[in-house]
């Protein structure tokens, strides 16, 4: 790059109040709304217990959308490309979930033991399957096209993603019903006043090990450090002797797995599994990752919790809310991308 | 070490007998990128139909301050004006809609587009067809049309590009008519000042002299001040009014070739840079 | 192929280009007057509904084909029109009494009854003003987030009617949308001249006609204004945005043109159909809509507006009737209902012709130059688009 200047031991420009609020306004904006909100809930019962459910089932639900948007920020980082299709990779890994149960008989009647063993292996099962659905969905729709123009590759992503809701239409025409292998609603403990059921653990306890194995992965060991070179410069990636192509298709099996996992945790959770599941699962967790800083694994994380919050509450504090809940997380998507495409832990483009 | 400051020209200068007023003025431009200094407290000016060369080794901030006078970048501090008025940080249409224009180092041509479309569009910003009028093709924009076609011709002619190539796909070209074709685009705004990163980029002496001679043509006949980037010392000591020398981002020396040639602080500048 | 275009260029070149459009037009009408009674019926409903299709086609061209801007959310344009129509020729604001140059029983009704020729043009007006502001935040986002963005509002403005069944957003209490049901029945249209001044749905060559007059004014419009500065413009926005400002091309206004039009026409045509179809629903605005009608575009061939109308037809027809067609067949072979998988069918063609053909049936000459651009690249890993930082503009 260009040669620096012969250093005066530059003086670093002063950060004024505008530009600190600027660089943190999302937090900014999070905080006012937990302000008002809390405000709010003040009035109406002299406690705070409505936002704190609110929290509560926003990091539970949270999780799902956190797996998911692994699954794009990673695919983004390495590639440059939105996986328009992994929505629908989220729905197989439910679909499969749900199979498997059925195949393994498990009911809510079957012991403990069982359960625990048939749970395990359906999830690892569906994550595999999720995994290598996303590979193949490089390998065939977004390999070819790697010199083309972005519009050819979301062409294609658009076309996998149809091909994909057609086998789930296929699969299951009308929407189908998980067996509550958790008892989802029944109250474990009651914390703060708030009551947490199982299902919001199970989701954390199912979410919380895969993310550490997943940042343990990719930080520690030699694959993660290739594809985080991949992800900066594919081409001195290549010089230094790394394989490109496998790199990207490991960094796609990854995201496929953290799908897989969020499927069966949706199907516990949700308790009902559809064909369409992923296309506005899909936009929501890539809001998430927007949000988070697309490219960032923590900010995908952070991003989904909290898209999690903004669900829940307006789920239960708006009439009709469910409706109104994806409409809402759409215009946050609009609005981050157009006045702070960095997101909260992203970096400033070149000319911000 | 700090280098002391090079004065900049005086606001106007005596120019083969004749005083000229400076057309575009740069002062105290400074371009930062994060950490990086690209362009430090320049100050330059480009009198009114003269020829003003930057040079400076490779990284010397020279595109980057180019970039800084055409509205691609905000400068972090400093002021350009243009024929008295402001254009500093104005977008890059602004700029050449007060009267200059700018080739590229990497030739930015319109690829799938002919030859002769390539220079239409150049002169968009003379343009004062409305909506309405091109959707009935009024008389006033049938004119214009027609305008625009004759002016391109006669500017692709003014380049020296063979007729029966302005309907050929732009990529078509030879290189060195295709660095042609970008100088004929960048007339058709009828500037008053024409920036050409290093013009002469890729091509061999024969074409490299016919281009001199294009910008002396384009000084004389049409009256345009030319500033410009360039490496080839040749081109540079041949058809320079006066030179400014960049290194760092800082201007390290400025005069005419003569003064610069023999200038220790620009040997040291392009000889350590090979060291 | 190539030979089969060769000569297809090569005769057409012989013939000045307005005989041509006189000959298709000329087919075209013929093709009204006794389409019913050579064909089906169904095949002339159908050709009503794709000369709509093929608007929207032209529509979004201007967009994605001219001036290269990545909009999946054209249906939100589609929607706005519609509903525009639905207003103003419907009982649907029973509580008002407006009319306008309406049939004499359409005076008596309840409502806002505006004459449908002064409707489609007003419902352009509303849908370009639309198009404008929901473009403006989209105007320094690239390629794929531009793409995101367009989705989104695509997906926005449909819930926003869908969720106005009680007032605007919940405020108020007009109804909007009559949420599930929709807003039916729509006005038949009217004009005071012989033909059109007497029309019923049982007799559907009317609305042939006014769809193809319709088709003619966008073709006018596209070749208008494709010859023109702006559209000069457009082209030099999509190859090289940077290169296109350094030579006075104003960004903003010109890609807020592109969108305004393209808008204008989908609203245009989305009025039209509303009308023909009788009703406006919620359910009728979708992802795949929009999905669809850049389909046409692609398979047509991207920027040419020829290649654009053929794509429109080809892809409306094979959606009507290929597949419910192809089924006795699937049906008696493999006892399969081929139709069940017509959205995967249509998602593996885009995929396939994204790979083997992406510059389209009936290639402009440009868009196959750009598309194959980074062929021969097998050492690309990323796409290859060389400005990779939005552009101040």
């Amino acid at each position: 790059m260009e040669a620096a200047s012969i250093p005066q031991t530059p003086t670093p420009p002063q950060r004024k109040l505008g530009d600190v609020l600027r660089d943190n306004s999302l937090w900014l904006i999070f905080g006012l709304v937990l302000v008002l909100l809390a405000i709010i809930d003040l009035k109406e019962q002299d406690n705070i217990l409505p936002l704190a459910n609110n929290i509560k089932d926003g990091l539970s639900v949270g999780t799902i959308w956190a797996l998911i948007a692994l699954g794009y920020t990673l695919v983004y980082g390495i590639i440059e490309l939105i996986n328009f299709a992994h929505g629908e990779v989220f729905m197989i890994g439910s679909f499969i979930t749900v199979s498997l149960f059925v195949t393994f008989g498990l009911t809510e009647d079957t012991a403990l033991f069982g359960l625990i063993i048939g749970m395990f292996a359906a999830l690892v099962i569906a994550m595999l399957g999720s995994g290598v659905l996303n590979v193949m969905i490089e390998r065939v729709a977004y390999r070819p096209l790697r010199g083309a123009p972005k519009l050819a590759s979301l062409i294609t992503a658009i076309g996998m993603s149809f091909i994909l809701q057609n086998v789930g239409l296929l699969w299951r025409p009308t929407p189908d019903s998980a067996p509550d292998l958790i008892k989802s609603q029944v109250e474990l403990f009651t914390l703060f006043g708030v009551d947490v059921v199982r299902s919001d653990v199970f989701a954390v306890a199912v979410t919380i090990p895969l993310l550490f194995a997943l940042l343990y992965f990719v930080g520690q060991t030699k694959y993660g450090k290739a594809m985080r070179a991949t992800a900066q410069d594919p081409d001195a990636a290549r010089l230094m002797g790394i394989d490109v192509n496998k790199t990207i298709s490991l960094t796609f099996l990854l995201g496929g797995l953290m799908a897989g996992a969020a499927g069966l945790i949706y199907a516990l959770y949700n308790l009902t599994i559809q064909f369409n599941q992923g296309f506005t699962a899909g936009l929501i967790a890539f809001t998430a990752a927007v949000m988070g800083g697309i490219g960032n694994l923590k900010g995908a994380v952070v991003g989904g919790l909290l898209i999690g919050f903004v669900q829940q509450t307006v789920e239960s504090r708006v009439d009709n809310g469910s409706a109104w809940a994806p409409a809402v997380v759409f215009a946050i998507l609009v609005l981050v991308m157009v006045f702070r495409p960095q997101g909260l832990f992203g970096e400033e483009t070149r000319e911000g | 070490m700090r280098l002391p400051r090079v004065p900049a020209m005086s606001r106007s200068t005596r120019l083969g007998g004749e005083v000229m007023a400076d057309l575009l003025v740069a002062t105290n431009v400074t371009k930062r990128f994060g950490g990086l200094t690209a362009v430090d407290n320049v100050d330059f000016a480009v009198p009114e139909k003269s020829i003003v060369t930057i040079i400076g080794p490779n990284g010397a901030g020279k595109t980057t301050f180019f970039n800084c006078m055409t509205g691609l970048y905000k400068p972090t501090t400093g002021k350009v004006t243009f024929d008295g008025k402001d254009i500093t940080a104005k977008p890059p249409h602004v700029v050449t809609q007060a009267g200059v224009a700018r080739t590229f180092q990497n030739i930015k041509l319109f690829k799938t587009m002919t030859v002769l479309e390539n220079v239409q569009v150049g002169r968009h910003a003379r343009l004062k067809s409305r909506i309405t009028g091109m959707i009935l093709r009024t008389p006033f924009v049938r004119r214009e049309e027609e305008e625009v076609e004759r002016r391109s011709r006669e500017l692709l002619a003014i380049v020296g590009l063979e007729r029966r190539r302005y309907q050929d796909l732009a990529s078509s070209l030879p290189y060195g008519d295709q660095r042609r074709l970008e100088i004929a685009r960048a007339l058709a705004s009828d500037p008053r000042l024409l920036l050409l990163d290093e013009p002469t980029a890729g091509m061999n002496p024969q074409e490299s002299d016919e281009l001199t001679v294009l910008m002396d043509k384009l000084r004389t006949e049409l009256g345009i001040a030319i500033l410009l980037i360039e490496h080839d010392m040749k081109v540079v000591m041949g058809v320079s009014d006066h030179i400014t020398v960049l290194d760092g981002g800082q201007k390290i020396a400025a005069g005419n070739p003569q003064e610069v040639r023999k200038n220790p602080r620009v040997i040291e500048a392009y000889l350590g840079s090979q060291a | 192929m190539s030979a089969i275009r060769n000569t297809f260029g090569r005769v057409s070149g012989l013939v000045p280009f307005w005989v041509w459009c006189l000959v298709w037009l000329l087919a075209a009408i013929a093709f009204g007057f006794i389409g019913d009674e050579v064909f089906s019926d169904e095949l002339y409903d159908a050709s009503i509904t794709t000369l709509g299709y093929v608007m929207m086609a032209l529509g979004l061209n201007i967009v994605v084909g001219f001036a290269g801007l990545l909009d999946l959310g054209y249906v939100a344009f589609y929607a706005i029109g519609a509903f525009m129509g639905g207003w103003l020729m419907s009982a649907q604001f029973s509580d008002r009494d407006i009319h306008f140059l309406v049939s004499d029983v359409t005076e008596k009704l309840p409502g806002i009854h505006l004459n449908f020729f002064l409707v489609i043009f007003l419902a352009a007006a509303v849908t370009a003003f639309w198009g404008a502001v929901l473009g403006a935040p989209t105007l320094r986002l690239r390629g794929d987030y531009l793409a995101i963005v367009t989705l989104a509002f695509g997906e926005i403005v449909p819930r926003v009617f869908e969720l106005s069944e009680s007032g605007l957003f919940g405020i108020g209490s007009t109804n909007w949308s009559n949420g599930r049901q929709g807003i039916t029945p729509v006005d038949k249209p009217f004009a005071p001249i012989p033909g059109l001044d007497e029309i019923t749905r049982l007799d559907i060559t009317p609305y042939f006609f006014i769809a193809l007059f319709m088709v003619v004014l966008v073709l006018f419009l596209n070749f208008r204004l494709r010859d023109s500065r702006l559209g000069r413009a457009w082209i030099a926005v999509r190859e090289d945005e940077v290169a296109a400002a350094a030579m006075g091309v104003n960004l903003v206004r010109v890609k807020l043109w592109a969108y305004a039009i393209g808008a204008a026409i989908g609203g245009f045509a989305g009025a039209f159909l509303g009308v023909y179809r009788n009703t406006v629903n919620v359910d009728q605005f979708e992802f795949g809509f929009s999905v669809f009608i850049l389909a046409m575009i692609i398979i047509g061939g991207m920027g040419n507006i020829g290649g654009v109308i053929a794509g429109a037809i080809t892809l409306s027809l094979f959606e009507r009737f290929a597949l419910p067609e192809l089924n006795p067949l699937t049906q008696s072979l493999i006892d399969f209902d081929i139709t069940a998988i017509s959205f995967g069918i249509f998602g593996f063609f885009l995929l396939a012709m994204m790979i083997l053909r992406p510059e389209g049936f009936i290639p402009n000459r440009r868009r196959k130059m750009e598309l194959h651009e980074g062929e021969d690249d097998e050492t690309a890993t990323g796409p290859g688009d060389e400005s990779l930082y939005a552009v101040r503009g």
